[in-house]
């Protein structure tokens, strides 16, 4: 990446049919772009599938969650009932995995809600409070009757002329510099 | 592909006489045991019925459901549903309801139907005060004519259910998705209070002193888990040379095993339930019949069902649920169907640790009763049972499938349902 590139965000491109803008997609993605996003008015489906994006990595961290809770359950019903001030009731256990268990799933449940809802903010990365692309001027219009696929700087294809070339050769309309 | 679309309903008359050749053997077995006076034969043939009673109420309340909600992706597999769906009335009329009218097998299977019958304390059946207390609802007459209730308002709402959708694939009026959507609204409340009660008469009966108000719910689960494992079996097999070949999608497959993700936890949800609930308040009246599934009421060791009951939650919960969180189990075909497998053997499992297990009195023991054990040949009798049923279900469905279109074709959101997207 030379230096000019820093200040540049990437190259911005807009096509006016949801079927350009989906096979233009698939060009960019079999050309082996990794850091590249499309912006259109409502979903289109398949384009997951047309960009080559992966299955989302937040359930892992659901799954994470949703582990420690559980365990946060055991420890936590263990240690007051069971360790710090041990108490019978109804002549149950001290411990045992019955008698606390909607506050180990209920720990389970909250603790994995945590993990879904922080992963997605670390994963999209939020918060952010701007954005290059607002500033440019044909973005307003990618939540009304324009489609827009971005590639970025940071990608190793990323070269400012090629990219303007490559994004032609793809039948997009308005080709613009996104400064950074 | 070996075998054409159309050639698999030719098939059906085979499975009608396996079926009824293998019932014919469970019948045999029940009529032998009957004889003896032992109810373990008669069982049999409640157990294999009640396995396929339950995973056709559970495809009675998915059609009704689906109907209801609109749902997008359901018309192509919705309409194998309504092919299966008049053998509910048929297993029942040849299960539960011969069981129930003929005295014989009704006084081995519902201990309280013979005032005369004796308990393990020398008493007789008939001076219980408990059955006295309960004897508005367990009583011959009322039993006998909710079992007829059963049979009739099912083959009622099956006959309903279908004709309208039948009709729509010869008039293409969308005029019937209304009016199904509308027999759906009033079919789900209805129903669910006549498979709870049907839960109550052919389960939970079997054991009148116990009482559980989440029965009729986890009787409820349990069918829309087997419902969903068959549902995901049979069309596994009609996607590979039947009538849902290249129909069937990745899609379809994702909906149907986050189905059975949600109903797997529902079912432990309302399993454990039930038994937190029985353990905390500690009523003798409650905890006999766990107690009689866990040790032995002299010795205290761990009996035959402790490790039935374990395998409730690790077999039936525990591995379908932490496999159905991955999302290729849910679309890719082989895996789905292997966790459809082990729902549909755990299903089997779980009526076995609810029907099976009573106090048989045994003159000279210190509680003067002995609990059936897990390990005994009937249980081959109960998988031929199974087996035999089930084929009269392919039956009917392949029957079915030969007169009437497979997928339908006017249905409004016909489209909709084939090119379903995740």
């Amino acid at each position: 990446m030379n230096e000019r590139n820093e200040r540049i965000h990437g190259v911005a491109c807009t096509f006016r049919k949801a079927s350009d803008v989906y096979h233009a997609a698939e060009k960019v993605r079999d050309a082996g772009w990794k850091q590249w996003d499309v912006h259109t008015p409502f979903p289109i489906h398949g384009m997951d599938q047309a960009m080559g994006l992966p299955r989302s990595p937040v359930p892992r961290l659901t799954l994470l969650g949703g582990l420690t809770g559980f365990v946060t359950g055991c420890l936590l019903t263990w240690y007051t009932n069971s360790f710090d001030y041990p108490i019978v009731v109804g002549g149950k256990p001290f411990w045992s995995v019955i008698f606390p268990f909607p506050v180990l799933y209920e720990c389970t449940i909250l603790f994995a809600a945590f993990g879904t809802f922080f992963g997605q903010f670390i994963f999209n990365r939020l918060p952010r409070h701007h954005h290059p692309l607002f500033d440019h001027p044909q973005f307003a219009r990618v939540s009304d009757d324009t489609f827009m696929i971005v590639l970025e700087a940071t990608d190793p294809n990323f070269h400012v002329d090629e990219s303007r070339n490559f994004l032609q050769s793809l039948g997009g309309q308005e080709i613009t510099i996104v400064r950074d | 592909m070996s075998a054409t679309p159309a050639s698999l309903p030719a098939h059906w008359k085979k499975f009608l006489f396996a079926g009824l050749a293998a019932l014919a053997v469970v019948w045999f077995f029940a009529f032998q045991a009957a004889t003896h006076g032992d109810h373990r034969g008669p069982l049999s043939v409640i157990l294999g019925a009640l396995f396929w009673v339950a995973t056709l109420i559970g495809l009675l309340m998915l059609t009704m459901i689906t109907r209801v909600f609109d749902a997008g992706w359901a018309p192509v597999i919705r309409r194998t549903w309504e092919l299966a769906l008049p053998a509910l009335p048929i297993v029942l009329l040849l299960s539960v309801v011969p069981m129930a009218f003929i005295p014989k097998f009704r006084h081995l299977l519902w201990e309280w139907t013979n005032a005369e019958h004796l308990l393990p304390s020398g008493h007789a059946v008939g001076h219980d005060p408990i059955l006295q207390a309960k004897s508005w609802f367990l009583n011959e007459g009322f039993f006998l004519a909710r079992i007829a209730y059963y049979v009739v308002f099912f083959a009622v709402l099956v006959w309903a259910l279908r004709r309208g959708s039948f009709a729509q694939d010869t008039d293409r009026t969308a005029g019937h998705t209304h009016r199904l959507h509308a027999i759906s609204a009033a079919g789900i409340p209805l129903a669910a209070v006549s498979l709870t009660m049907l839960a109550f008469d052919c389960l939970m009966a079997l054991s009148y002193h116990w009482f559980s108000t989440m029965y009729g719910v986890w009787f409820f689960a349990l069918s829309i888990r087997l419902a969903l494992a068959f549902t995901v079996i049979a069309t596994y097999r009609l996607s590979n040379g039947g009538w849902l070949d290249g129909i069937l999608n990745q899609a379809h497959r994702h909906v149907l095993g986050c189905l059975m993700l949600a109903f797997t936890v529902f079912w432990a949800y309302i399993s454990f339930s039930q038994y937190f609930l029985i353990y905390t308040a500690n009523i003798p009246e409650e905890t006999f019949w766990y107690n009689i599934r866990e040790f032995d009421p002299v010795t205290g060791a761990k009996n035959q069902w402790w490790g039935v009951s374990l395998y409730l939650i690790f077999g039936f919960f525990l591995l379908p649920f932490l496999s159905l969180l991955f999302y290729r189990t849910k679309i890719v075909a082989g895996r789905l169907l292997a966790v459809a497998s082990i729902i549909f053997v755990g299903g089997l499992v779980d009526l076995w640790f609810n029907a099976v297990p009573r106090q048989i009195n045994a003159a000279g023991t210190p509680e003067g009763f002995v609990v059936s054990p897990f390990l005994t040949s009937y249980l081959a009798v109960d998988v031929l049972a199974v087996l035999g049923f089930g084929a009269l279900v392919v039956a009917v469905l392949l029957r079915a499938a030969g007169r009437h279109e497979t997928i339908p074709v006017h249905d409004p959101r016909i489209l909709e349902s084939i090119n379903y997207h995740e």
